[in-house]
């Protein structure tokens, strides 16, 4: 089993007829994406890339039984478009729109806490199990099955370690990107737990990055378990880049400054094997296996 | 987006804030004249206006700026008048800001609030709940960077939900702070008008450091910084006529307002373009301290935004090999493959450049640079276009 989804989930796109969705989803479709139908407001009735749009997400749900929806809906939208999608009861949404505001996502979060929704993202390429869906905007091309989960909060980085994978001549049972912006819907903490229930995942490979304590959070999850899968780490950044802010409330919210090294140590401490650089993961891959 | 301290005393005002009388001045005499107007007697406090905290232990470039730091105290109208003139134009260092610092084109000038004593507030949002948090230390003995480095069991923080504050939340932080009791009240009604000013202006930070209590128990923001979000200040007329950019560097500024995000690095000689910041991040940390400068064209789509990103990068002097390295998923490499082309038409393109291109349209993007004739050097992963562009460097030099 992947995690999240599969090829039989059904699939809706919210701001199916734009540019950009048109161009991915059928893309999709083509890698086998059960996507059922579309929702744009005041299109509906009309049929796009083979299937049906409906104005609502309700409308949607009622007449196909999806449970699934990807998003691809202008970022001042996200909010209502979520919160639309809650009452519809899709299980699990996948945002791929960026630029977001912040204040936005703290309204989402609210809206989200006790519904039966997972978000993904936003800012992200979506949800990929090779082979079976793809919910988002990933490469098709560089993703190949097999058992290593991979979970990110980078968008490019995720393609890069999906190479990295394949280079140890093994694959992914499913790829996550949470998205790279300040606040975020599901985080490492969840999507290691479902990695670890999943019988067809054997390790993960991790791609953190610095600023915020969203890698640390997952450390102390990890430190935690008894039965622990290998996990791979790599975290993005370094300690030139990372600018010193104005103020001093994010050294507080973090607990005193963040460098990439002590954001390694606190990794590492946890038991993942915590690797320098990106090309370094196929090597250690490889190892696990031996 | 950062905006001055002045600017963000306006904000905190129009939310019933208490702030000092005060005014903004570009010359030194304008600054003797609102400090005037402001009081007709001394002390006045003068106030380097930068996108930078920390700005009382700062240090000016410039010799003729004097030995203070950017905040001074002027008992006399000549002193406001020298003091702004030493400030004015003068570069300010500050622990937040080093190395570069920061040019110094506006002060604010405001009356001198006597308190009897002082407390650090600021609300941000911790992104682990998430939630808006308050965060307050007393700092009557140590200031607010002390206490982050040495004790920080000293920092209340209380995160919030979107109703805001209530009364109990605000009791338990003044309790922490060993405030009056007589002050409790004027108290929460400075924490729900940070609170709203937060909101208001959807702002990522509002820090007050210090908040000062007068002996009658009023509390004033005798300092106040604010970074309002980017992504949603178009929403918002009165903050966006706020946005200052002439501290920030022209290749930033012009990347930035193709939407992109540049950073330069000391030393190195290599550019980088690529699509995504922790990609630029991973380049630079492959490159070991040769990258000059990432160019971070995220999402882009559009061909002449692209080419002027590229020509950013080219026209760069530290500059003396380029990278490319695209992983198309909502970027397209054939549209950065075109960009290429309409840069070196443009600016020319004599120095090495090496080109990866993965994922979507790749097949295409090769195809276009291979019929363009120009002297490309093409890598197969991020591993081979580092080792190659390092190559070609050394070679040409």
């Amino acid at each position: 089993m992947s995690i999240l989804a599969n090829k039989n989930t059904k699939v809706i796109v919210q701001g199916i007829t734009g540019t950009q969705a048109s161009f991915h989803v059928s893309r999709s479709i083509n890698y086998g994406t059960n996507i059922v139908c579309g929702v744009t407001p005041g299109k509906g009735g009309s049929i796009h890339l083979g299937v049906p749009v409906f104005d609502t997400v309700k409308e949607a749900v009622k007449a196909t039984g999806a449970d699934t929806s990807v998003m691809f809906v202008p970022a001042n939208s996200v909010k209502s478009a979520v919160a639309e999608s809650v009452e519809a009861g899709i299980r699990l949404l996948v945002c791929i729109s960026a630029g977001v505001p912040v204040h936005d996502m703290l309204e989402i979060h609210q809206i989200l806490k006790g519904s039966r929704t997972t978000l993904i993202g936003p800012n992200t390429p979506g949800l990929l199990i090779p082979d079976e869906a793809r919910l988002g905007i990933y490469p098709e091309n560089i993703h190949h099955r097999g058992r290593i989960g991979l979970i990110s909060r980078s968008s490019t980085l995720t393609y890069e370690a999906a190479i990295e994978i394949n280079r140890s001549g093994m694959g992914q049972s499913t790829v996550v990107a949470l998205g790279d912006d300040m606040i975020i819907g599901m985080d490492f903490v969840e999507g290691l737990k479902l990695f670890h229930k999943d019988d067809e995942t054997d390790a993960i490979v991790m791609v953190g990055q610095i600023g915020g304590n969203f890698e640390e959070d997952s450390a102390a999850w990890y430190a935690a378990q008894k039965n622990k899968k290998p996990i791979v780490c790599y975290i993005a950044g370094n300690d030139i880049t990372f600018r010193n802010h104005v103020g001093y409330a994010g050294d507080i919210i973090t607990r005193g400054k963040v460098t990439l090294s002590g954001k390694k140590k606190v990794m590492s401490n946890s038991g993942m094997i915590v690797v320098d650089n990106l090309n370094q993961i196929h090597e250690v891959l490889s190892s696990l296996v031996k | 987006m950062d905006i001055h301290e002045y600017q963000a005393k306006q904000i905190l005002k129009a939310n019933g804030i208490n702030v000092p009388a005060g005014k903004v001045a570009y010359t030194a005499l304008e600054a003797k004249n609102v400090a005037r107007e402001i009081s007709p007697r001394g002390p006045w406090v003068l106030k380097a206006q930068i996108h930078s905290g920390a700005r009382n232990n700062g240090h000016f470039v410039e010799r003729k700026a004097g030995k203070g730091g950017g905040i001074r105290i002027a008992k006399t109208l000549k002193d406001v008048y020298d003091n702004a003139a030493q400030m004015l134009g003068s570069t300010l260092i500050t622990s937040q800001n080093k190395p570069d610092g920061n040019l110094v084109s506006r002060i604010y000038v405001e009356a001198y609030t006597k308190v009897e004593h002082t407390f650090y507030l600021s609300m941000a949002i911790d992104r682990t709940y998430p939630a808006i948090t308050i965060l307050a230390a007393n700092t009557e003995t140590d200031d607010i960077a002390a206490i982050i480095a040495n004790s920080q069991e000293k920092i209340i923080r209380v995160p919030l939900d979107l109703k805001g504050p209530t009364k109990a939340h605000s009791k338990r932080i003044a309790e922490f702070l060993h405030l009056h009791t007589k002050s409790f009240d004027s108290f929460h009604r400075f924490v729900h008008g940070l609170f709203k000013a937060f909101i208001k202006s959807e702002a990522l930070m509002v820090e007050i450091n210090p908040a000062g209590i007068r002996r009658n128990g009023d509390i004033f923001a005798l300092d106040a910084k604010i970074t309002i979000d980017n992504r949603a200040v178009y929403r918002h007329k009165d903050i966006s006529s706020f946005r200052d950019e002439d501290d920030i560097p022209p290749r930033e500024l012009k990347a930035a307002r193709n939407g992109f995000s540049y950073h330069e690095y000391n030393n190195g000689n290599i550019g980088c373009i690529v699509n995504g910041s922790g990609l630029a991040l991973a380049m630079v940390g492959m490159l070991k301290g040769a990258a000059a400068c990432t160019l971070n064209i995220k999402g882009g789509v559009d061909r002449d935004k692209i080419a002027a990103g590229i020509k950013i990068i080219a026209t760069n002097p530290k500059v003396e090999g380029i990278v490319i390295n695209i992983l198309g998923g909502f970027v397209r490499c054939d549209l950065i493959a075109d960009g290429i082309i309409d840069t070196a038409a443009e600016v020319g393109m004599n120095m090495p450049l090496v080109v990866r291109f993965e994922g979507t349209n790749r097949d295409e993007a090769c195809n276009i640079l291979e019929q363009s004739n120009l002297p490309l050097i093409m890598a197969e992963s991020m591993d081979d276009a580092i080792a190659k562009v390092l190559k070609a460097v050394e070679e040409s030099e």
